[in-house]
């Protein structure tokens, strides 16, 4: 792995070292699934908010960027969120207000502002991508955690993101299971993601 | 060029493309939006209005009621009809408990004209998961004591949560959402058999069924 990509991954994770976004990260983690959703939402956002960011870069005045960088993130987000909403309707329905909140991930913005706004097209892609690669990595983790905790299921509802094909993923884990409340409740988000953090900083000592 | 025009030229121009972006995806995407919410209105209504009982649009065969008191509305909510042969054969009463435990819960009864629940379905919820949530179907088997039930069996004043003296299973520790909703489909029951004559507005159903054959 690249030193690029890996710093985006692990060393310098959004989520897990950076501790940005953790609105969503915290809300939406409750299943495998959803927390799938809304990372591949905000992987598609990243990238293409950094790739515009960089293209208008030659017409960006120091005084307006950032309310250039917010039309632009608030712009292709709501764009996201039609589409969303026609070809992933209950899934769309599930996330509510998470998606349009993708807006206010500060991870978008962060990145608009110190790597896109400075780099070229292509380096910008690959920045938005993997940023948000690591973090709805991340995401997915937590809900995967959540989801097998708390239900005793994996992927279940995958229909939702997958047609047809979802239900033959969808596994229960541990059968006749009676479910953990704590794990599906906010707190639950907060303790897997602190055992999560506490893990990547044992692992890289 | 001073930055008093180029500025504000800028921002327009930004403006005006993403304007267009969304101009753009709106429009690709409003018709299946449209299409969406129609399909997964008719699977919801699905089970309330079985389809063997029907043979109308039950998208265009609807009524608002708003009953704030008898049926707890908030605002104004639509009835769904099934017809058979230009007949009433099942009525979708929305109906709101607001005596929850955590907010309001938005239940839809389908009545059939003999007065027997079809199906009863919860919309809309906010109870604690793992207790009171457990009513809604994909966690327990609750709700599948509704269907068939009427005014026959079990009598009105008998339509309660067992704990109460009544015909119906409660949750054991959440008492308070089970007996909300029962409340709930004993109103929408009770309006239905009080309103009937509401449904009956066949004129308008009779016009609106030839527009769609």
């Amino acid at each position: 792995m690249s030193g690029f990509i890996k710093e985006r991954l692990i060393d310098n994770n959004a989520a897990l070292v950076q501790l940005l976004g953790l609105c969503p990260l915290l809300a939406v983690s409750n299943s495998a699934i959803n927390a799938l959703g809304l990372g591949i939402a905000t992987i598609f956002t990243l990238t293409v908010t950094n790739s515009l960011v960089s293209i208008i870069k030659p017409i960006t005045k120091k005084e307006i960027r950032i309310s250039l960088f917010v039309l632009i993130i608030a712009s292709v987000v709501t764009a996201l969120e039609m589409f969303m909403n026609a070809y992933f309707h209950e899934l769309y329905l599930i996330l509510g207000i998470f998606i349009p909140l993708i807006v206010t991930n500060c991870i978008i913005i962060a990145r608009a502002e110190s790597f896109a706004s400075k780099n070229g097209l292509w380096l910008s892609v690959k920045d938005g991508f993997f940023t948000g690669l690591g973090f709805a990595l991340v995401l997915f983790i937590i809900g995967a955690i959540r989801e097998i905790i708390g239900q005793g299921s994996l992927f279940s509802q995958a229909h939702l993101l997958f047609g047809e094909f979802g239900h033959s993923i969808n596994c229960q884990i541990f059968k006749e299971y009676q479910g953990f409340l704590v794990a599906i409740l906010p707190p639950g988000a907060f303790f897997v993601l602190a055992v999560l953090v506490a893990v990547k900083n044992k692992l890289q000592k | 060029m001073s930055s008093f025009i180029k500025i504000p030229l800028i921002l327009s121009l930004v403006t005006m493309l993403t304007a267009g972006l969304l101009m753009l995806s709106e429009d690709l995407t409003r018709d299946r939006i449209e299409q969406q919410k129609t399909e997964l209105l008719l699977k919801s209504l699905e089970d309330l209005i079985p389809n063997q009982l029907h043979d109308n649009n039950l998208v265009e065969s609807v009524i608002e009621i708003y009953e704030p008191e008898v049926l707890g509305h908030r605002k104004p909510q639509t009835a769904y009809l099934g017809m058979q042969n230009n007949q009433l054969s099942v009525v979708a009463i929305p109906v709101t408990a607001r005596d929850g435990y955590s907010g309001d819960i938005d239940i839809m009864v389908g009545i059939k004209s003999n007065g027997e629940i079809t199906t009863v379905k919860i919309i809309e919820q906010h109870e604690t998961p793992g207790l009171g949530d457990l009513v809604i179907a994909s966690k327990s088997d609750w709700l599948k004591q509704f269907p068939q039930k009427s005014f026959q069996y079990p009598t009105k004043k008998n339509w309660l949560v067992k704990r109460d003296g009544g015909e119906f299973d409660q949750i054991t520790g959440a008492t308070i959402t089970p007996r909300a909703i029962v409340k709930a489909i004993k109103q929408a029951l009770d309006y239905y058999q009080t309103h009937q004559a509401k449904f009956q507005i066949k004129d308008v159903l009779i016009i609106k069924a030839e527009k769609t054959s």
